[in-house]
C-alpha cells in the first residue's frame, strides 16, 4: 500500500469527524433544548463512529475504499469545474436553458473521444446538444410547466 | 451606421417595453406558492380557485401551484418574504391567523407587513372533533373532563401557532382549564387520523376536513370556533352558544398575496381581477362539492382583517 | 364481488385510452429523475378537471401505478432511483446492467412489479375493511419502532464496513434535522439560505446518486470509443418469467412486506423496498451474492414497491385519511368532483370506486406488458458514450431537482451533497444508508415527540412505548434484526480469520 490512499483516508475521515464534532457542539449549545433532543442523540452516535473511523485511518487499518489516484483526479478536475460553475453560477445568472446548452457542449467537447480536429465530430456534438435541449424544453417547460429562472436572452 | 441606428432602435423599444410591461401584465404564466403540501386543504382550494385564471375575462394566463411545505407554513412564507421575486409573477397563498401568529411568536423572517394582500377566497373555521364512539357529546362534556383531569385531555391539531393552536389556546383561556395539545407533523390530515384512531381523545381540525370525516361516519363535531354557525354544519353550535367566550380569531382565512415591492399597477390590476375570478360560478360549485366554505374579500377588506387579527393575536399570545 | 360488475367500464374506448396514456406517460415520467409518483400525480390533476370523475381517477390511478414501476428504469440503467422507493433496486439492478444484463434486470423488475402490484390491488379489493382497522392500529409509538427497525437495516445495507454504513446513516439522520423542526418550528442548523427549508428528500436523492455517477464518468477521461462499448445481452422474456417464478422466496417476501408496510399511514412506500430487500437478503441461502447483480435483490425490491400501491390507498378510500402524500393528491382529485372517500364513495358512487380500483388492476398488467416491450430497447442506454451520458445526467439532475419546488436552493443542495458523496464513496461510505437516514429521521423524531407528549399527559413514556402487543412485536423484530446482523458479522470475521490462517499455512508449505 502506498502512502497516498492512507493520507487520503486520514483527511476524509478527519473531515467527517470534524463535521460530527461541530454538529455535536451546535446541538448541545443551542436552545430550545426540546427541539435539539434528537440532534443531540444523533450527534453523539455520529461523533463516536466518526472518531472510530478516524482512529482506524490514523493506524492505517482502513480496509474499504480505494481512494483516488492521480490520473482520476486530473481527469475529474475540468469536468467538475465546469459542472460547479454551471450549477452554482450560470444556471441562475444566465438562465437554465442557456447555461445548460453551454455546459453540455463544453462537457461533450472535453470528454467526447472523437478527434477535435475534424469538422464532422463538431457537427455531431452540436446536434447532440441541440437534441438534448429540445427534449429538456419539451419536457420541463411545455409538458410540466416548470418556471425556470428568466434567461438572459429571452 | 445603419447597424448602429438599428441597434439604437432596438434598445429604445426594449426600454419602452419595460415601461409597458406593467400594462401588459401578465405576459406569461404566473405561479402561486402554497406553503402546505400537495393534497392538503389549502393546496386543494388554491387549485380550484385558480383554475379559471387562464380565461380571457380573468388574467388570461394560467396560474401554476408550487408547493413549499414545512414547519406549519414557515418554510414557504420565509421563502416568499426573502427569496421570491416581486415582479407580479410570483403569488403566494396566505393562511391567517397562521403566518401572523408565527411572526408574533418570532423565529421567522416575515411579518404581516412583508406581504401585500390581493384577495381572500375562503374562511375555514376550526371545529372540535371527537371519534364517533367517544363518550363526549358536547363541549361541556370535554371541559368537565378536562377540569377533573387537568392536563390529561389530549387533543390533536395541525401544528404550533396555526389556526388550530390558536383555537386551543382560546379554549383553555375561556374555559379556564389545562389541556394537552398534541401538534401533528402531518397537518390537518395527520391530526384527524390521530382522532379517528383513538390516539388522542379529541382534536381541533378544519371544518372542511371534519365535515368530510363526519360524512364518512368517523367523527362527531362538537363545536365551531366562529361567531356564527356554518352553512355546512347547521346543527353544530358555536363555542359561544355553549357558553365559552371565543371569537373568530382562529378562523382560517385563505387568500392570495404578493411580496412587498411588487409594482403598484400590478397590485391594482390583481386586486381588481382576482376577486371576480374567485366569484366564477364553476369555482363556487367545485368548492361547495369539496366541502370548502368560500368567503370572498377584496384587498381593502383583507388589509383591515389582517390588522384586526394582528391586534387580537398579540393580546392572546402575550398571555403565554 | 362488486368489482366484477364494473369490469366492463374499464374497457370503454375513452377509459381504456386514458388508462393507456396514464400507464405509458407514467412510465416515462417515473423514469425521469426528480419526478416522484406524488409529483407526477399532482401534475396530472389539472387535466382531470375536464374529465368525468371515473375517467380522471383512471388516469391518476394508472399514473400512480406506473410511475412507481418506472422509477426502476433509471435506478437500473443509471443508478439514479426515480423515487425513494427504488433505492433498493439500484443495489443489484444497476450491477446487473453494468454486466450487460440491463434487459434482464428490467424484465425481472417489471414482472416482479406486476406480481406485487396485482397482489396489492387484490388485497385492496377483498380485505379493505379488515385492513383499515389494521392501518389505524399504528400510533406514534409503533411508527417510532418501525422507523427504528428501518435504522437497524442501515448498517448492513450497502457497505463493506458496518461502521461506515452506520456513519453514513448518521450523516443522513443529521441532514434530516436541518431546517425548521416540523413540530416546534425551531430553526436548526440553518447555515445557509439554501437549506432554510430543510433538505428535501428528492433533490438529495438525485444528488447523492446521480452526481457520483457523473463524476465517475469524468474520471474515466477521454477514452477511445471502442474501449467502452458494452455488449447488451438480449434476454428472452420467457426466461425472465421462469426466473421470477423460481425465486418464490424473494417474490413472496417482497410482496408481503410491501403490502404490510404500504398499509401503514405515514411510513408509506418509501422504505418498503429497502426493508423487503434486507429481509430477503437475510433469509436467502445465497445472501453473499446480494449486491453483485443477484436477481433476488431486484425481485424483492420491485415486488415490494408495487405491492404497496394498493394497500396505501386503503386508509384513503375507507376512512378518508390520506396515508401517503400521493394518496393526499388523489384525495384532491376525488374532492374536485364532489366525491368524498369513505362510505359515500362506495355507496353512492360505486361505479367510480370500482372502475378506479379495476383500472389499477388492469394498469399493473398493461404496465408490465409495455415495460417488457421496452426493456430490450431501454437497456441500450448502457451503450450511450460516457461523455454524452455524463452531460445528460447532469442536465437532468439540475432540472429535476429544481422542478420539485422551483427552488435554486434545492439545486445547490443537490450538487453539494452529490459532489461530497462522490469523494466519500471513494473512502467506503455509501449513499443508500445516508438516504435511508434522511427518510427515517423525521418519522422517528416526529413520532417520538408526539408519543412522548401524549405519554406525558396520560401515562408514562415507559408504558406508552414499551407495552401493548404491537409495540412488543415490533421491539422483538428490532432486536432480532440487530442480533442477526451482529451474529452474521461475528461469523464473517471468524471465517475470514480462518481463511487468513489457511492462507498463511498455504504460503508456508
Amino acid at each position: 500500500m502506498t502512502d497516498l490512499p492512507r493520507t487520503q483516508h486520514i483527511v476524509a475521515s478527519g473531515l467527517v469527524a470534524a463535521v460530527g464534532v461541530s454538529v455535536a457542539y451546535v446541538s448541545f449549545t443551542r436552545e430550545p433544548a426540546a427541539a435539539f433532543l434528537f440532534p443531540r442523540i444523533i450527534s453523539t452516535v455520529f461523533v463516536v463512529l466518526a472518531l472510530l473511523t478516524f482512529g482506524k485511518a490514523l493506524l492505517g487499518k482502513t480496509r474499504v475504499g480505494t481512494g483516488l489516484d492521480r490520473e482520476a483526479m486530473i481527469n475529474i478536475a475540468p469536468g467538475l469545474a465546469v459542472s460547479l460553475i454551471f450549477v452554482f453560477w450560470a444556471a441562475h445568472a444566465l438562465g437554465f436553458y442557456t447555461a445548460s446548452t453551454i455546459a453540455f457542449f463544453v462537457l461533450l467537447s472535453l470528454y467526447d473521444p472523437a478527434p477535435h480536429g475534424e469538422l464532422k465530430s463538431w457537427i455531431k456534438r452540436i446536434l447532440i446538444t441541440a437534441g438534448f435541449l429540445v427534449v429538456m424544453y419539451g419536457l420541463f417547460a411545455r409538458l410540466l410547466s416548470v418556471f425556470t429562472p428568466r434567461e438572459i436572452f429571452f | 451606421m445603419k447597424n448602429l441606428i438599428a441597434s439604437a432602435a432596438i434598445a429604445l423599444t426594449a426600454l419602452a417595453g419595460g415601461a409597458l410591461a406593467d400594462e401588459n401584465y401578465p405576459e406569461r404564466p404566473i405561479m402561486l406558492m402554497v406553503s402546505y403540501g400537495a393534497g392538503g386543504a389549502t393546496d386543494f382550494q388554491a387549485r380550484i380557485v385558480t383554475m379559471t385564471a387562464g380565461n380571457e375575462d380573468a388574467l388570461g394566463m394560467p396560474i401554476a401551484i408550487i408547493n413549499k411545505p414545512g414547519a406549519g407554513g414557515r418554510v414557504g412564507w420565509n421563502w416568499f418574504a426573502g427569496q421570491a421575486e416581486s415582479d407580479g409573477y410570483t403569488l403566494g397563498a396566505y393562511n391567517v391567523p397562521h403566518f401572523i401568529a408565527q411572526s408574533i411568536e418570532g423565529g421567522v423572517s416575515y411579518a404581516a407587513d412583508s406581504f401585500e394582500p390581493i384577495a381572500n377566497w375562503g374562511a375555514d373555521p376550526a371545529v372540535f372533533v371527537v371519534a364517533a364512539d367517544s363518550e363526549f357529546n358536547s363541549m361541556n362534556d370535554v371541559v368537565d373532563y378536562a377540569a377533573a383531569n387537568p392536563g390529561k385531555l389530549t387533543f390533536s391539531g395541525a401544528g404550533l401557532f396555526v389556526g388550530h393552536h390558536i383555537a386551543a389556546l382560546q379554549l383553555e383561556k375561556a374555559a379556564g382549564v389545562k389541556l394537552a395539545y398534541i401538534p401533528n407533523d402531518k397537518g390537518g390530515a395527520g391530526a384527524m387520523k390521530a382522532v379517528i384512531a383513538g390516539e388522542v381523545l379529541g382534536g381541533v381540525n378544519n371544518l372542511s376536513d371534519a365535515f368530510r370525516a363526519r360524512e364518512a361516519g368517523n367523527v362527531k363535531i362538537l363545536g365551531v370556533f366562529d361567531l356564527e354557525r356554518n352553512d355546512f354544519l347547521p346543527d353544530v353550535p358555536t363555542l359561544k352558544e355553549q357558553g365559552f367566550d371565543i371569537d373568530n380569531s382562529s378562523v382560517n382565512f385563505r387568500g392570495v398575496m404578493v411580496p412587498k415591492g411588487t409594482p403598484q399597477p400590478i397590485i391594482d390590476k390583481l386586486a381588481a381581477v382576482v376577486p371576480t375570478m374567485f366569484a366564477n360560478g364553476r369555482v363556487a360549485s367545485k368548492m361547495k362539492a369539496g366541502g370548502s366554505p368560500m368567503h370572498i374579500m377584496t384587498r381593502d377588506e383583507v388589509i383591515e382583517m389582517w390588522k384586526a387579527r394582528e391586534v387580537a393575536l398579540k393580546e392572546l399570545l402575550a398571555g403565554l | 364481488m362488486d368489482f366484477l360488475a364494473y369490469f366492463g367500464d374499464v374497457f370503454t374506448p375513452i377509459n381504456f385510452g386514458l388508462l393507456l396514456i396514464g400507464t405509458i406517460g407514467g412510465l416515462l415520467l417515473g423514469a425521469t429523475p426528480g419526478l416522484s409518483p406524488t409529483m407526477a400525480v399532482a401534475l396530472l390533476i389539472p387535466f382531470t378537471f375536464k374529465l368525468e370523475p371515473a375517467q380522471g381517477l383512471i388516469l391518476l390511478g394508472a399514473a400512480y401505478t406506473s410511475t412507481v414501476a418506472g422509477g426502476a428504469v433509471s435506478a437500473i440503467l443509471l443508478k439514479i432511483p426515480g423515487a425513494p422507493a427504488n433505492i433498493a433496486t439500484t443495489l443489484d439492478g444497476h450491477t446487473m446492467a453494468k454486466k450487460g444484463q440491463g434487459a434482464r434486470a428490467l424484465q425481472l423488475s417489471f414482472l416482479a412489479s406486476a406480481v406485487g402490484g396485482v397482489f396489492g390491488v387484490l388485497l385492496l379489493i377483498f380485505l379493505t375493511p379488515v385492513l383499515a382497522q389494521w392501518a389505524l392500529a399504528f400510533g406514534p409509538s409503533h411508527l417510532f419502532w418501525l422507523a427504528i427497525l428501518g435504522v437497524t437495516v442501515i448498517g448492513t445495507l450497502d457497505s463493506s464496513s458496518v461502521v461506515k454504513g452506520l456513519l453514513s446513516g448518521c450523516i443522513g439522520l443529521w441532514l434530516a434535522t436541518v431546517g425548521f423542526d416540523d413540530i416546534m418550528g425551531a430553526q436548526r442548523f440553518i447555515f445557509h439560505d439554501a437549506v432554510s427549508g430543510g433538505i428535501n428528500v428528492i433533490p438529495a436523492l438525485i444528488g447523492l446518486f446521480a452526481i457520483p455517477q457523473v463524476i465517475g464518468m469524468f474520471a474515466k477521461g477521454r477514452r477511445s470509443l471502442d474501449a467502452e462499448i458494452l455488449t447488451v445481452e438480449r434476454h428472452p422474456i420467457s426466461m425472465a418469467f421462469g426466473e421470477v417464478f423460481s425465486r418464490l422466496r424473494a417474490l413472496s417476501i417482497g410482496t408481503i412486506t410491501g403490502s404490510v408496510i404500504g398499509l401503514i399511514p405515514g411510513v408509506g412506500g418509501q422504505i418498503a423496498g429497502l426493508v423487503a430487500y434486507d429481509q430477503s437478503k437475510k433469509m436467502s441461502p445465497e445472501r453473499d451474492k446480494f449486491g453483485t447483480g443477484h436477481s433476488e435483490g431486484v425481485i424483492a425490491a420491485e415486488s415490494a414497491n408495487n405491492a404497496m400501491v394498493g394497500p396505501s390507498l386503503v386508509p384513503l378510500l375507507t376512512l378518508s385519511i390520506p396515508g401517503s402524500p400521493t394518496a393526499a393528491v388523489l384525495l384532491g382529485g376525488l374532492l374536485i368532483h364532489g366525491i368524498f372517500p369513505g362510505s359515500d364513495l362506495f355507496d353512492n358512487h360505486p361505479d367510480v370506486a370500482w372502475t378506479f380500483i379495476n383500472s389499477m388492476l388492469i394498469g399493473q398488467i398493461l404496465m408490465c406488458i409495455f415495460g417488457l416491450y421496452i426493456a430490450g430497447l431501454a437497456a441500450r442506454v448502457a451503450q450511450v458514450p460516457n461523455a454524452v451520458m455524463a452531460a445528460v445526467v447532469l442536465g437532468l439532475a439540475v432540472f429535476g431537482s429544481y422542478s420539485v419546488q422551483h427552488s435554486m436552493g434545492d439545486v445547490y443542495v443537490m450538487a453539494t451533497l452529490g459532489t461530497g458523496m462522490y469523494f466519500l464513496e471513494r473512502f467506503g461510505f455509501s449513499a443508500a444508508p445516508l438516504v435511508l437516514g434522511l427518510i427515517l429521521g423525521p418519522i422517528a423524531e416526529a413520532n417520538f415527540v408526539q408519543g412522548s407528549m401524549i405519554a406525558n399527559a396520560t401515562s408514562s413514556i415507559g408504558s406508552y412505548f414499551f407495552t401493548g402487543p404491537l409495540n412488543l412485536v415490533l421491539i422483538a423484530i428490532v432486536v432480532a434484526s440487530v442480533g442477526y446482523s451482529v451474529w452474521q458479522e461475528l461469523r464473517h470475521r471468524r471465517l475470514s480469520a480462518q481463511e487468513k490462517v489457511m492462507a498463511k499455512k498455504d504460503a508456508i508449505t
